[in-house]
Formats: C-alpha cells, sequence, structure tokens
C-alpha cells in the first residue's frame, strides 16, 4: 500500500492558524474593508513592531498580575483540596460556601476589590486568583478522591499509615486531575487580571485595550488582542510542558503521542 | 496441621434501610496451611463479605475468625490480596508496583528486590521490570498483582475473582499459571469465583455457597491428581464433579433444572 505523506501532528494547530491569517489577509483586501472596523493581520503585525517598547511594557504588568495570582491560586487551591478530601465533614461544611461564592460573578466584584485595596497590583491578582481558584478545587477534590475502593483496601491490608497513603496513593492518583484544573485556570487567570485593568489601572494589556479603544485606534486593539492570546497560549503551553514532566504516564498524553508518531 | 484461616459459626447481619439483612448464616471452614481452597457462588452469596472478614475490614456479628490461630481484631496485613482488577498504580513502573509492598512496611529494599525480579521472572515477565502498567496486557497486568500479592511472603493470599475481568483463553492460561505458582510456593489461598471449572481445577477443596443468606451448601474434596493440566477438565472425575455442583446449585435454586 501506499504511504500517504502526513503533516506532522504537532504542526496541525500552527497550520489552522495560518490559514486564518491568510483568508483573514486575503478578505480584508478584497473586502476592501477600512482599517477602523477590522484591521489586516499586516497592519496588526506593522503596529506591533512599530510600538513594541510600549507593548512589552504593559505586558511585562499584565503578565506579573497573572503569574502571582495564578501561582497564588495554585499554592491555595491543592493543599485546600486535600485538605478536604481528607476530612468529610469539613467538606460538607465548606463546598457549599465555595460554590456559593463562585456564583458570584467576578467582574461584579472587581469595583469593590478597587475601593478596598487600591489602584495598584493587589486588586488586579486577587481577581486572577479568585477566577482561577474554583477549578483547580473542584478538579484537585475531585482527584483526591479518585481511589477506586480496591486501592484504600490494599493500601490497609499494607498497614499504610494516614500519611503513607496520601503520598504515595492519593497525590499520583490525584496529579492528573489536578493538571486538568490547573490547566483551565490558566487561561482563567489572563481574564482576571484584564478584568481587573478594566476597572482601574495605569498600565497592563487591559488598560492599553481601553485607551486604544478610546481612541478608535482599532489596530492597537487587535494588537493588543493578539498580545493577550499569545500570553495566554504561552501559559497553557507551560503548564502542559510541566505536566507532560511530571506525569509521563499519565493517559491522555499516551493518545496524543500515539496519534502523533 | 494448623489452619491458616478458620471460621467458626460466622454470621453477618447489615443493618439496611429497608431492615438488618443476613448476608452470612452458620459459615464454618477453615484453610489448612498450604491448602488451595475455592469459594464457589452466584453473585449475592457474601463471597465478597467472606473476603472482608478474613482481611479485617469488617468483623462477624457472630462467631469467629481466625488467621493462624489469633482472632482478627483489625485490618490484616498479614496477607496478600489479587482483586478482580488489578489495581495496579499507573504512575510506577512494573517492578515499583511490586515493590510497593517492602516500601511501606519498611523491609530490606536491596532484598526485596531481587525478590521481586525473581518473582517477575516466575510468572514470565522478565523483560517488563521497567514498563508503565499501561504498556501491559490485562494478563500481564494481572500477573504483576498477583506478584504484588506475594512479594512479602504472607502466610495466606485472598484472590477476588481474579480473573474475571479476563477474556476466556488469557484466562485459561493464568488458570495454568496460577496453579503452576501455587504448587511452587505453596501458598495457603482463598480463591473467591463464580466459575464452576476454574473452582474446580485450582483447588483441593470447593466451598460452594448458597445465596440469601449466604451458607455452605457443600464443601466438596476434589481427588483430582497433581500437577493439573488443561486435559484435566476432559476427565472423567473432573465431569463428575462439575456436574456434582452444578446439581448442588440446582437443588438450592441457583441454577434453573431444564
Amino acid at each position: 500500500m501506499k504511504t500517504r505523506w502526513r503533516i506532522p501532528g504537532s504542526l496541525d494547530g500552527l497550520l489552522v492558524g495560518a490559514i486564518i491569517v491568510v483568508l483573514w489577509e486575503v478578505g480584508v483586501r478584497v473586502g476592501n474593508v477600512p482599517n477602523y472596523l477590522l484591521p489586516p493581520p499586516s497592519a496588526i503585525a506593522q503596529r506591533m513592531v512599530q510600538d513594541i517598547g510600549s507593548i512589552l511594557y504593559h505586558t511585562a504588568a499584565t503578565t506579573l498580575e497573572v503569574m502571582i495570582g495564578f501561582a497564588l491560586a495554585i499554592i491555595v487551591s491543592i493543599p485546600l483540596a486535600a485538605a478536604l478530601a481528607q476530612m468529610r465533614t469539613v467538606e460538607r461544611m465548606l463546598y457549599p460556601v465555595l460554590v456559593a461564592s463562585q456564583t458570584i460573578p467576578k467582574v461584579a466584584i472587581a469595583p469593590l476589590l478597587v475601593v478596598w485595596f487600591g489602584f495598584g497590583l493587589a486588586p488586579k491578582v486577587l481577581i486572577a486568583f479568585l477566577i482561577c481558584f474554583f477549578p483547580i478545587v473542584v478538579d484537585s477534590l475531585i482527584g483526591f478522591r479518585s481511589a477506586p475502593k480496591e486501592v484504600s483496601w490494599l493500601a490497609r491490608s499494607m498497614g499504610t499509615t494516614r500519611w503513607q497513603n496520601f503520598i504515595n496513593f492519593q497525590i499520583p492518583a490525584a496529579l492528573p486531575h489536578i493538571f486538568a484544573g490547573v490547566k483551565v485556570a490558566s487561561t482563567l487567570a489572563i481574564v482576571g487580571a484584564i478584568v481587573g485593568e478594566f476597572v482601574a489601572a495605569d498600565r497592563g494589556l487591559g488598560y492599553q485595550l481601553i485607551v486604544a479603544n478610546g481612541a478608535l485606534d482599532v489596530t492597537l486593539s487587535f494588537t493588543v488582542l493578539v498580545v493577550l492570546s499569545l500570553l495566554g497560549v504561552l501559559l497553557y503551553a507551560l503548564v502542559d510542558m510541566v505536566e507532560r514532566w511530571a506525569l509521563p504516564w499519565h493517559v491522555s498524553q499516551r493518545a496524543i503521542e500515539g496519534d502523533g508518531r | 496441621m494448623s489452619a491458616a484461616l478458620s471460621l467458626s459459626s460466622v454470621g453477618k447481619i447489615y443493618q439496611a434501610k429497608s431492615g438488618p439483612v443476613q448476608a452470612l448464616d452458620g459459615i464454618d471452614f477453615s484453610i489448612g496451611e498450604g491448602e488451595f481452597l475455592s469459594i464457589l457462588g452466584p453473585s449475592g452469596c457474601g463471597k465478597s463479605t467472606l473476603l472482608s472478614l478474613a482481611s479485617g475490614l469488617e468483623f462477624p456479628t457472630s462467631g469467629n475468625v481466625a488467621l493462624s490461630g489469633k482472632p482478627i481484631t483489625h485490618a490484616v496485613t498479614d496477607i496478600g490480596i489479587v482483586f478482580q482488577t488489578d489495581v495496579l498504580l499507573e504512575w510506577r513502573r512494573v517492578l515499583d508496583n511490586v515493590m510497593i509492598q517492602p516500601q511501606i512496611r519498611g523491609l530490606d529494599m536491596k532484598l526485596y528486590e531481587q525478590k521481586a525480579r525473581d518473582l517477575l521472572a516466575l510468572v514470565g515477565l522478565t523483560g517488563f521490570e521497567d514498563k508503565y502498567p499501561h504498556e501491559l496486557s490485562g494478563g500481564m497486568r494481572q500477573r504483576v498483582s498477583i506478584c504484588r500479592a506475594l512479594i512479602h511472603d504472607p502466610p495466606l493470599l485472598l484472590m477476588d475473582e481474579p480473573f474475571g475481568a479476563l477474556d476466556a483463553l488469557t484466562r485459561e492460561q493464568m488458570v495454568m499459571e496460577l496453579h503452576l505458582l501455587w504448587l511452587r510456593t505453596r501458598k495457603s489461598v482463598m480463591f473467591v469465583t463464580h466459575d464452576i471449572q476454574e473452582a474446580i481445577l485450582l483447588a483441593q477443596r470447593v466451598l460452594v455457597m448458597t445465596p440469601r443468606p449466604g451458607r455452605i451448601a457443600e464443601i466438596v474434596e476434589v481427588d483430582l491428581p497433581f500437577p493439573r493440566k488443561p486435559e484435566t477438565m476432559e476427565t472423567r472425575r473432573f465431569v463428575e464433579l462439575v456436574a456434582h455442583v452444578r446439581h448442588l446449585f440446582e437443588r438450592h435454586g441457583v441454577l434453573k433444572k431444564y
């Protein structure tokens, strides 16, 4: 049988991206769409080079907020989930409160946080933290509970202490779930920081976006949006890399690897 | 011969919402040292309850359960358990999955690593020590879990339908391998199954149970010569024993008569 030439699996995403960019460019040029409605990718790229200084400055500000909020969420959520998983009663008491707190839209409390914590770094970090917190807690909790009853039976037949049980059985079983939660959170962290910047800020990509919109500088708006999505993709890729390194045995990666080779 | 496990007039009643449910009633048997005992019965006959009693996860409502002569008062660590699912830890390589026992128990890791390698070799898994469980077939995975149950040299091995999740061909092969392994190690084994042939082929005695409440219908002596082979299943005596057990089930209404 003839073997057909195939695009390497890892490039599939890039290829689709490239096609979208080309269609966009061609569509704008052929349709004669004015720049103040939809700038072509070439104009956005040009603007990015031209304004690289200010874009990098604002990107750095947003990245700092995102990273602190995201890291804080990881540091707080995972141990909290681990603790909740050990104590059914505490979980029963706290979980409804967690869920209830989550139904409050973060966008709605952003102005309040500005009133409480001022215009600086704190409110943005807090919103990023709050928005990341929940998915990590929920997924981690599922993870810490994911061991089937046979595993705990096996553990008891070995005479494990609670600590041994936690280290040897609960944590490794929970890790794939934890990473799933962290991945979702990684994309939300940026949303959180931007929401914070929308309310009150003097720097950051959210601030730059507001300014560009106010000046009807649509090209700059699009440039900022592109940077934002790049930032999101990078953060996600970072989490993905850590996962690959930490969980070489994990099922979801097996599927991807098998597909790519 | 002292008994590895003995149950005397054991009864177990569960408190369900609809009232008390008698799971076991008047269970009296013992597993001798080095004996292979099959426990055969339909679902709901209290086989799982028997296993929890033997491993000290639950305690009888009446009667006594003793391991090597000592009454069981808490979770027993002096046993090896093989479940229907292999319960391998996906994040540990094959050797590490077996080594979790000595690791948790704080035994000499060097000494036991050699033992683990020997055991894996005994079940034909040489060369797979550094593979992850997902790289193995179902039969191989179950063999690893048998090694894990044997590594700390427990006086009693509990097996809960260990081949129930395997396909029929792999299953037949695993039955023969377990038989050879038992002939070599001569562990006391409590082997729970709902497969009549499997129960008879492996065991010295088959404890036939009937459900609701779980009672012993009969303890059948299996006087087939060792070592047993797949051909054993074609012998007259084997066929007679299978028929005998089937009639037992028919008499107790477990199997319908046609």
